[in-house]
């Protein structure tokens, strides 16, 4: 398992940590960091827990060891015509930050934001250049000895996004980021830190997508969400990736008093995907929304574990997950309620809705609910279904060919969902998106 | 204040626990479990070579596996600390009028007689690990209703025994069922012939009564073709001071057209460990009712299956969990859809209080090629104070697409306005708030046989008492 002797002499090592850290002239507290990662790494096992979280996806043919973290380019590549794509109007971003191969080849914001103090750039540069902002929260909301991809994104990460926006400043539109890989047989390892002062708001939106290719690609990534008191974060993460990547992340928001956060995660792409979003509501008050939508077909797999916490009395939490799945797709819902002792007055909601459009996929679903307080309303659901016959036949009735019909039944599944989508530019790409899915599907 | 059911269960008494002298009995293994007790127990019992074989295959199944590492804390049971067979002196009785005046008493104390002249047709009840008093009214017979004890119906019926026994679960099935196989004793064997409807349900009481003494009940129920037959199964347990393990497994053949309902009220005392596996396989347009309630023991993980195996079968399960002080009720359920058409559905009710721990644990599997399967799945939680918890643990595993399966749980306290509203009508908070945990598991109770309606909701009531405040 984790002790086998090539974890230590490919091409992964502390020494590797120690030159990358030298090279990217990092403080001697991130190197710390990186290295108490590292041996987090080397000392934590495969799979992460013998429990129930990892017993539906197997990583066993993953190779950690072979996996180089993704060196960034020497020359700056240009911006590749499917990250254009997947951020769509770039006017309709306050700030954009376009990251292909680990580099950046485009990073701005608007003046107005910039001069009300607002930070949007990479992870690295805001170490050297905000480190007061930055020192505080890394690595505290996602820590690396939780299990071995977190320990490996925390000892490598490369290619990160900070985004700080003070207290009281409200940003109306949304700031994106996106990220193409274009390399493949490699270990991309992004990082992403939210912080917003008491009262801030603010949507980040990021986009991952990579150019395909055979060899296996394997990206792990963290995302930390740190909204102040009253602050609201939205977040979308928004996947496409080839299909030979294979994708672990954790997005996981730390909400106190009073503040709000959103998660939108969307899984279109990818061989095989297995991602934790979790909102812990720490702070009376506290609120989040959960959104999820996946369209799987091939032969995908998609594993989302979700995490309610209510760890603090009158806080709110709402999750909604869709997939839809063809051919021999499959996806999992594992999402747990878990309402803390003494968190009264708690609302919690959960839903999770799959829809099989062929023979041959698959949807395991698996709401979960712990609860140790007694004065609260929770409320969690599951359903599974088909295209319903009698209802296209209706359609069809009524003049229209089978394939609008259907995908009109389509576009009805997901339409709760995305009349809960405030990006314009996000609801543009999933439409888009669901057609390609959809097509040729009879 | 003695309260006294229908079936004549002093409730005062019952609630403390009570229990006989421990030194009427004939035979009593040493504590602890190995090939020489299973042989000398199998030896005891007369049984068949095969019947050995199997015993002791499942002691080494019993020896490999690992104890769950789900569920609750079961690390706790010491194996070597359990007397695994206990033969009460006398041997079965044929009459009332035969059985040794102290099991009697103990029959008394749970009121099996008057129940029996009342509503019953047979009754099996297990005094230990044999079962030692068993009538069965003659119109049955007469019909070729066979209802035994266990070890009554290996030794009379061998063949229809061997045919099914450790078909539906076989020792490898998990730990507990491996132990079972090992080391069983007394259960019911029930024999249902073809087209023949059992119109009163048919009863079995067990108990245990020796400290440190597990008690492993084994059942085998089959139902012919077309017919019909509803097995009660009540557990009483004497208050003790160190833990008590009972382990039983339940096989259920349900066959073409046929209907079996299966009721359990458990009400074990609050040291006891409750690790059961519970199955049934249904074929063709057959129907599997499991009515589970779990009240005491202080550990429960049960999980009562149905495999649907040909299209049309049904499966309904219904379960209530109670949870006081200590207890941790890890019940469920699970519905197999490996047939087209089959239909199934769950109603959990969970209620947990001082501390208790409640709540459900399922599974919905719908295999490739179960098409036109529905599945519902309701699971209701009430938490009566912030000391206590409640867990849904459901999973469903789609593998067709023409299905329909849904889930809805829900948690929620007793409403403030309910209890108002009751009090405003003059009924003190006590009581208002059992009638509304009553009118919580209503769904559930109003399906049990009459006498153990009452019986659960009189439980519910002093389970409740001083529960306010």
């Amino acid at each position: 398992m984790s002790s086998n002797p090539s974890t230590v002499t490919s091409a992964l090592d502390r020494d590797l940590v120690v030159r990358r850290s030298a090279a990217a002239g990092e403080p001697d507290w991130l190197r710390e960091q990186r290295l108490a990662a590292w041996d987090a790494f080397v000392r934590l096992p495969l799979p992460p827990d013998a429990g129930d979280e990892w017993r539906r996806t197997d990583l066993k043919s993953l190779d950690l060891a072979s996996l180089r973290p993704l060196d960034p380019p020497a020359q700056k590549p240009e911006a590749p015509a499917g990250l254009v794509a997947l951020v769509g109007d770039p006017a309709a971003a306050a700030g954009l930050r376009l990251v292909v191969d680990g580099a950046a080849v485009q990073s701005r914001l608007t003046p107005e934001l910039a001069k009300a103090g607002v930070v949007f750039t990479s992870l690295e540069d805001a170490v050297r250049s905000h480190p007061d902002l930055v020192r505080p929260h890394l690595g505290s909301v996602v820590r690396a000895d939780e299990n071995k991809y977190r320990a490996l994104n925390a000892a490598f990460w490369g290619g990160g996004t900070f985004l700080y926006v003070p207290a009281g400043v409200e940003v109306d539109l949304q700031l994106v980021g996106g990220t193409w890989l274009t390399a493949e047989g490699v270990a991309l390892l992004p990082r992403t830190l939210v912080v917003a002062g008491d009262r801030a708001r603010v949507t980040l939106v990021e986009v991952f997508g990579s150019s395909g290719g055979t060899a296996r690609t394997f990206a792990d990534y963290a995302v930390e969400l740190v909204p102040g008191a009253g602050a609201q974060i939205r977040y979308v993460n928004l996947e496409d990736w080839g299909p030979n990547l294979w994708e672990v992340g954790i997005v996981r928001a730390l909400v106190g008093r009073d503040a709000t956060v959103n998660t939108l995660m969307i899984g279109f792409g990818a061989g095989l995907v297995k991602t934790n979003v979790e909102s812990r509501l720490l702070g009376e008050g506290a609120t989040s929304e959960m959104l999820g939508v996946l369209f799987g077909d091939g032969a995908q797999h998609f594993d989302y574990h979700t995490l309610q916490e209510h760890a603090a009395p009158s806080t709110t939490s709402d999750l909604l997950y869709k997939g839809a799945l063809k051919d021999k797709a499959r996806s999992i819902f594992s999402g747990l309620i878990r309402a803390d002792q003494g968190a009264q007055k708690t609302n919690a909601f959960q839903l999770n809705r799959n829809l099989i459009l062929s023979e041959g996929a698959r949807a395991d679903s698996m709401p979960k609910l712990e609860i140790l307080a007694n004065d609260l309303r929770c409320t969690h659901g599951a359903s599974t279904s088909r295209l319903n016959d009698e209802q296209i036949f209706y359609l069809m009735s009524r003049g229209l060919p089978r394939e609008i019909a259907v995908r009109m039944m389509v576009d009805g599944f997901f339409g709760e969902i995305f009349d809960r989508i405030p990006v314009e530019t996000v609801r543009g790409w999933l439409s888009g998106a669901i057609e390609r899915k959809m097509a040729g599907y009879v | 204040m003695a309260v006294t059911n229908p079936l004549g269960i002093d409730l005062d008494q019952y609630k403390f626990g009570f229990h006989d002298p421990e030194d009427k009995y004939a035979f009593k293994s040493r504590k602890g479990l190995d090939r020489k007790i299973v042989e000398t127990m199998s030896h005891m019992k007369s049984e068949p070579d095969w019947m050995r074989a199997l015993r002791l295959h499942s002691l080494g199944v019993f020896e490999k596996k690992p104890n769950p590492t789900w569920g609750g804390d079961v690390g706790q049971i010491d194996f070597n600390d359990i007397y695994y067979y206990v033969k009460p002196a006398e041997n079965q009785g044929k009459t009332w009028d035969e059985v040794p005046a102290d099991i009697k008493k103990t029959f008394d104390r749970l009121g099996i007689p008057e129940a029996e002249k009342k509503y019953l047709a047979g009754v099996g009840a297990q005094y230990e690990s044999e079962v030692v008093y068993h009538s069965l009214r003659e119109e049955w017979t007469k019909q070729g209703v066979i209802f035994l004890d266990m070890d009554s119906g290996l030794r009379e019926h061998p063949d229809i025994v061997k045919e099914y026994f450790g078909t539906v679960i076989p020792p490898e099935d998990n730990k507990f069922s491996a132990l079972n196989s090992a080391v069983w004793s007394g259960g019911s064997f029930v024999y249902v012939p073809e087209g023949v409807h059992v119109t009163v349900p048919l009863q079995a009481y067990f108990r245990i009564n020796t400290q440190n003494m597990g008690q492993f009940e084994r059942t085998l129920i089959i139902a012919e073709r077309g017919s019909e037959v509803h097995y009660v199964e009540g557990c009483t347990a004497p208050t003790y001071t160190s833990d008590s393990l009972h382990s039983a497994v339940v096989e259920i053949i349900v066959k073409e057209g046929a209907r079996v309902r299966y009721t359990t009220i458990q009400n074990w005392s609050k040291n006891v460990y409750n690790l059961v596996t519970k199955r049934a396989v249904a074929y063709r347009d057959a129907t599997m009712e499991w009515v589970d309630g779990n009240l005491g023991s202080k550990l429960t993980m049960k999980y009562p299956s149905v495999y649907m195996l040909e299209p049309g079968a049904k499966a309904e399960i219904l379960s209530i969990a109670f949870a006081g002080e200590g207890q941790h009720q890890d019940p469920g359920g699970k519905v197999i859809h490996a047939a087209p058409h089959t239909q199934s559905s769950v109603v959990s009710k969970s209620i947990s209080k001082s501390g208790g721990r409640a709540g459900y644990r399922g599974l919905v599997k719908v295999y490739p090629g179960a098409h036109g399967s529905k599945c519902a799945v309701r699971c209701d939680a009430l938490i009566l104070d912030d000391k206590s918890r409640s867990d849904t643990y459901p999973t469903m595993e789609i593998d067709e697409t023409d299905v329909q399966v849904t889930h809805e749980a829900t948690v929620s306290k007793v409403s403030d306005e309910q209890l108002f509203y009751l009090m405003s009508r003059g009924i003190n908070q006590d009581e208002a708030m059992s009638l509304i945990v009553r009118g919580f598991i209503e769904p559930i109770s109003r399906e049990l046989p009459m006498e153990y309606s009452v019986e659960l909701n009189r439980l519910i009531a002093m389970e409740m008492e001083g529960s306010v405040g």
